[in-house]
């Protein structure tokens, strides 16, 4: 595509992407999780291309952060920690009345890496971690039902929904501890909506240790054939 | 200065995020633009969808639509894909707009919409009837189609050349006419 017109077109993408999903990079400065500027002794991975060291977000080098949440579709609690020498962790944030989309394509990069990864031999060293941070709506049920309709296996070990008890919970998660604004928003342009929260699409890989390998914050665009061989090399090397 | 234009667009998303201001570092990378993906700033080691073995796709028993398997993309033609859910309110909206331009343009190319969900066939079936489905209605079990080609969100469409290189993508409602215009954009690269 020619880059002219694609950076034209940003700024358009930007304003109707309210609409549900919010992507891009964001700076946090002081209330980030700092890493340290020079490498990163724990990673696998080379540095990334773009430098997101100082975003309000857990980036290259960072520790994961330490989360223990209901998983609604086995009655248990998930911890984040539990998977450090066991599994490399893949995790997003989501609901499932995200309108425009966004949702199910950042869905479609940990289902593609269950899909990888159970083909390559790989399904015991990754866990997959979606959560909601829309608890009021998205039940039990209702993610069990949105697990049918991205195609992706709710039943394997691998994969978790995480589920926190309350809004207030997950808006202190996202905002303290993933470092992303989150509001809850009206939705007057969809009908079937009473609220929605406009949010950036993160995707974290973090190795073994608990360190995170890479954070994408164009999770729902980015190549899904990327964040696979990222982590297969975070789980194979 | 293009630098700047594209920093006021996400200052603009980060206001009505309802963050306040807040400091925009690195490029942004914004969803629904980007086609394959191949401009997306700060990603290097891209898999370009050109040149990657083409797939078989399952086709249904529904309207318009047989139980078949068609190399997608095609290698005799361009290739149309419409990517769907039925759960998905603006994939409805979506179906006129394909119905209209499958009619002008269908016989050209290989027009196919393609869903990756897990539900059993006759539910799909009876969903395309519903609305007014009449061409080719793929399955991408394992989303392997649709990791490769799509542009965003859901509903998601992309033109593909006889030789496999992707001419047009786009996320969102389209307008019959978009989705034509786009078609044609892979009709006239050729490509055979």
């Amino acid at each position: 595509m020619d880059r002219r017109t694609y950076l034209g077109t940003v700024g358009i993408a930007g304003l109707t992407s309210v609409a549900g999903c919010l992507d891009g990079t964001i700076g946090g400065g002081e209330t980030g999780n700092g890493s340290s500027d020079s490498g990163a002794p724990n990673t696998i991975l080379e540095p990334p291309e773009m430098d997101l060291s100082e975003s309000s977000h857990p980036s290259y080098g960072d520790e994961l952060p330490s989360l223990s949440l209901p998983d609604p579709l086995i009655d248990e609690t998930i911890s984040t920690d539990q998977f450090e020498g066991e599994r490399a962790v893949l995790m997003t944030f989501v609901y499932t009345n995200c309108p425009d989309g966004m949702c199910p394509a950042l869905t479609l990069r940990l289902r593609r890496t269950q899909e990888v990864a159970a083909e390559n031999g790989f399904s015991d060293d990754v866990a997959l971690l979606e959560m909601t941070f829309d608890p009021e709506r998205d039940t039990e049920s209702k993610l069990r039902t949105f697990a049918d309709e991205q195609g992706v296996d709710a039943e394997a070990d691998n994969w978790h929904f995480l589920r926190p008890e309350t809004y207030d919970r997950a808006k202190t998660i996202m905002t303290e501890d993933i470092g992303l604004p989150f509001k809850k928003t009206d939705a007057p342009e969809y009908d079937h909506l009473e609220y929605m929260f406009p949010h950036y699409n993160l995707i974290l890989l973090a190795n073994k240790r608990g360190i995170v390998e890479r954070a994408y914050p164009n999770g729902a665009s980015i190549d899904p054939s990327k964040v696979i061989d990222d982590v297969e090399t975070v789980v194979t090397e | 200065m293009r630098r700047r234009d594209v920093l006021a667009g996400l200052g603009s998303v980060g206001v009505v995020a309802g963050a306040g201001v807040m400091a925009v570092r690195g490029p942004p990378s914004l969803d629904g633009n980007t086609g394959t993906g191949e401009s997306q700033p700060g990603d290097s080691n891209e898999t370009d969808s050109t040149n990657t073995e083409p797939l078989t796709i399952e086709t249904i028993d529904a309207p318009g639509s047989e139980a078949d398997a068609f190399r997608v993309p095609a290698a005799d033609r361009a290739t149309f894909l419409d990517f769907f859910g039925t759960w998905c309110p603006p994939c409805v909206e979506q179906m006129p707009a394909l119905a209209e331009a499958n009619e002008r343009i269908g016989d050209e190319v290989l027009f196919m919409s393609v869903t990756s969900e897990s539900i059993p066939n006759e539910e799909l079936a009876d969903w395309w009837e519903k609305h007014d489905g009449s061409w080719l209605l793929g399955l991408d079990p394992t989303a392997e189609l649709t990791a490769r080609y799509l542009a965003g969100g859901y509903p998601s469409a992309v033109a593909i050349d006889a030789s496999g290189t992707v001419q047009w993508s786009d996320s969102g409602i389209k307008t019959a006419d978009e989705l034509v215009a786009g078609i044609e954009q892979a009709l006239a690269a050729g490509g055979q």
